[in-house]
């Protein structure tokens, strides 16, 4: 797919981004369809917890595997697809050559796709590994890792070959999450699936490395992506900016170990949770720092930073809430609960999606040349997207509490419970649906944005309205 | 992080560093948990899984059970699992090391299944089971596709589900579980941890502080309560 530019626009689209043109759009491309699956069976299950009849009769929809159709379609579809094309152009940018070995990125692009789809038809069939972030089965699981390599192949070069030799913030992130995810699948697959350790274990492995795919993956993903455009837009250096490496290294060291957050007062050694009420309050360091860095994103205006400044809130606050459940006396309430799903829709949609989001607004005019074809569809993908995750978390939030209340109260008969939250939870679904609807909006508006039948607008202005006075910020 | 092969290497020791304190610190302490034997009663404990139920563990993994049940009950006087009837002692690790996939899940929409076989104050029938993933209720989904609706040739299949008024099939048709409802049951009812291992029992300073309010500690036989709650496992292994 190769568009040429309608407009002059040289100061913002540099030659890197029209050599890596078609490569991104094909993960940018692939990622949004995984996103509308996923929001279409992430409605599905909802509706499934407060109408357990739903679809019933249809084998491959039992709830559980909605479940884990949704988390895969949601973490190694959209997730993996966009995250790689953000990261691939932040290293391409950055490193101030051509993006190398593409061809590699196109190919790995393509198998990990057909990798994951028949991932997606595996667990229909009745193959999922039933681990939490790990449900693809494992025959599908060694070409996503060589996939995954060849698609990051180009950005580990692109650093590696970088004109300038001091690094900044994006790169580190991009480059850890490159680097490391194929060496967390592959120790995880091994002691959970190829040779599956004993009992219990397995449930541990699960939990690092779930937690693995958050610290070592996507939020390094998604912080890159914020780190590079906040200054870029703003036209402000970062503040406190000698902290970033700490807060980078603090993320990666302690966040693995802050696993056993899932696992309290479960069948596992009782250091694992206790580790993890501690690794937990020291990566609060990372989130503060973050917060010093990258506040200046409360000045700026535009569609990239209004998502921007909306998941780097949604990250801060998942962080600190996170260290909170952490507690023995917390989980007591809400372990085994709606209050864990309302975390994860902050932490997943609330911070991941919304970061790319505005990753990918900033990024496409960029990569095209173009505007993107109608700013009213950003505006309505943005004030629905955030609407539906704000509703999501505060109803899974309220139903988590009523529901920790009830279980603990030992009367309440397990079966009424569901009807007594059945309220937080229909809102739940409609926010479900919110997200969906907005979500369509910004595919609509990617692919009118990308398509070549689109004719130049002449009278337009061109694109961006910042000149290339603050392209000199970011490096 | 100029130099790229220490730059890689680091990232990779903070990967390396948690991933074996977590997981082979654990393998270190847990990996070697062998069977524990019982003076008393001249056995072992857990039981090994029958095939059946084996076979009926993978089927609740990839129908997805684990994403509204638990397979963990915890301490007593943490949470209400006592009160439930759900366990009177808390999992550990030994009691799954016959099993190939755990399923410890992580939301309890529906109750705690660890130990089922042994809840109180009854343990459900086989025959409710089945009916439960027949019908379904207002709160589980019915699993009708774990189940063959065929025409009684001869004699009534023995088990054909009991099942009377508005869900009973057409005269001549009777429902019957498929193997993989008949392994699933098996498992569910396989599910067990009367037994009290030794690391399972409160452990004394839990006993002197433990709070009033819960019906628990100095008084727990828990000795006394093993031998009869063996019948029962032995009960449910039928």
């Amino acid at each position: 797919m190769i568009i040429a530019p309608t407009n002059a626009v040289s100061a913002e689209v540099s030659p890197v981004d029209v050599h890596a043109r078609g490569a991104l759009l094909l993960l940018l491309a692939s990622s949004l369809g995984w996103l509308v699956l996923s929001g279409i069976l992430a409605l599905i299950a909802a509706i499934q917890l407060h109408s357990p009849a739903f679809l019933q009769d249809l084998p491959w929809l039992t709830h559980g595997r909605a479940e884990a159709l949704r988390e895969t379609a949601f973490i190694y579809g959209w997730a993996a697809n966009a995250g790689l094309g953000i990261g691939l152009w932040l290293v391409g940018r950055l490193g101030g050559n051509l993006l190398r070995a593409l061809n590699w990125t196109v190919t790995g692009t393509v198998f990990w796709n057909l990798g994951v789809l028949a991932g997606l038809v595996g667990i229909a069939l009745g193959d999922m590994t039933s681990l939490p972030m790990l449900q693809l089965p494992r025959y599908v699981q060694p070409l996503l890792v060589v996939a995954y390599a060849a698609i990051a192949l180009s950005g580990v070069l692109a650093w590696s070959g970088r004109r300038v030799d001091s690094t900044y913030a994006s790169q580190w992130y991009v480059v850890a999450a490159l680097f490391l995810f194929p060496w967390l699948l592959t120790a995880g697959q091994m002691v959970m699936l190829w040779a599956p350790m004993r009992g219990t274990l397995q449930a541990i492995a699960a939990a690092w490395y779930a937690q693995g795919i958050w610290s070592f993956w996507l939020a390094p993903l998604a912080l890159a992506g914020a780190y590079y455009i906040v200054p870029k837009v703003t036209g402000r250096l970062l503040p406190s900016y000698e902290f970033a490496p700490l807060a980078f290294w603090v993320l990666l060291m302690a966040g693995g170990w802050t696993a056993g957050r899932a696992l309290v007062g479960g069948p596992v050694p009782a250091w694992i949770s206790t580790v993890a009420i501690v690794a937990g309050m020291l990566v609060l360091f990372h989130h503060m720092v973050l917060g010093l860095n990258l506040r200046v994103v409360l000045g700026g205006t535009g569609n990239a930073l209004s998502f921007i400044r909306f998941g780097l809130a949604a990250y801060i606050l998942s962080g600190v809430l996170n260290a909170i459940v952490s507690f023995r006396v917390v989980a007591e309430r809400l372990h085994f609960t709606f209050a864990g799903s309302a975390l994860d829709q902050l932490a997943y949609q609330g911070a991941i999606s919304t970061l790319f989001f505005g990753s990918i607004y900033y990024m496409l005019p960029r990569l095209t040349g173009r505007t993107w074809s109608s700013g009213a569809l950003i505006v309505g993908h943005r004030v629905l997207f955030i609407a539906g995750v704000v509703g999501a978390v505060v109803s899974l939030t309220v139903a988590g509490w009523l529901q920790g209340g009830y279980l603990l109260d030992g009367k309440t008969p397990v079966a009424d419970i569901l009807g007594n939250i059945r309220g937080p939870l229909l809102i739940a679904t409609a926010s479900q649906l919110v997200m969906l609807a907005a979500n369509l909006l910004l595919v609509v508006n990617f692919f009118q944005s990308v398509c070549p039948c689109r004719t130049a607008d002449a009278s337009s202005p061109g694109p961006f309205r910042q000149p290339s006075a603050v392209e000199a910020t970011a490096t | 992080m100029k130099n790229a092969p220490v730059f890689l290497f680091g990232l990779l020791a903070a990967l390396t560093i948690s991933w074996a304190g977590i997981v082979l610190g654990s393998h270190a302490q847990l990996g070697a948990l062998a069977p524990y034997f019982d003076d008393g009663d001249q056995q072992s404990y857990p039981f090994r899984q029958s095939g059946i139920a084996a076979r009926g563990q993978l089927v609740y993994a990839e129908l997805g059970c684990a994403s509204c049940h638990t397979q963990q009950v915890r301490r007593p006087g943490y949470g209400s699992d006592q009160a439930r009837g759900w366990g009177d002692r808390q999992s550990v690790a030994r009691d799954y090391i016959h099993q190939i996939v755990p399923q410890l899940g992580g939301l309890r929409l529906g109750p705690d299944l660890a130990n089922l076989a042994a809840r109180k104050p009854n343990a459900p029938a086989a025959e409710d089971l089945m009916k439960l993933l027949y019908l379904g209720s207002p709160t589980h989904p019915a699993y009708r596709f774990l189940f063959q609706e065929r025409q009684i040739s001869g004699q009534r299949s023995l088990k054909a589900l009991p099942l009377a008024g508005r869900d009973a099939p057409a005269a001549n048709y009777e429902i019957v579980p498929t193997e993989q409802a008949q392994s699933l049951v098996s498992y569910l009812l396989s599910l067990n941890h009367a037994f009290v291992y030794p690391e399972a029992r409160p452990a004394p300073k839990e006993t002197k502080a433990g709070a009033p309010a819960h019906a628990a500690p100095k008084e727990t036989p828990v000795p006394a309560a093993a031998p009869d709650e063996k019948k029962k496992t032995e009960g449910a292994k039928k």
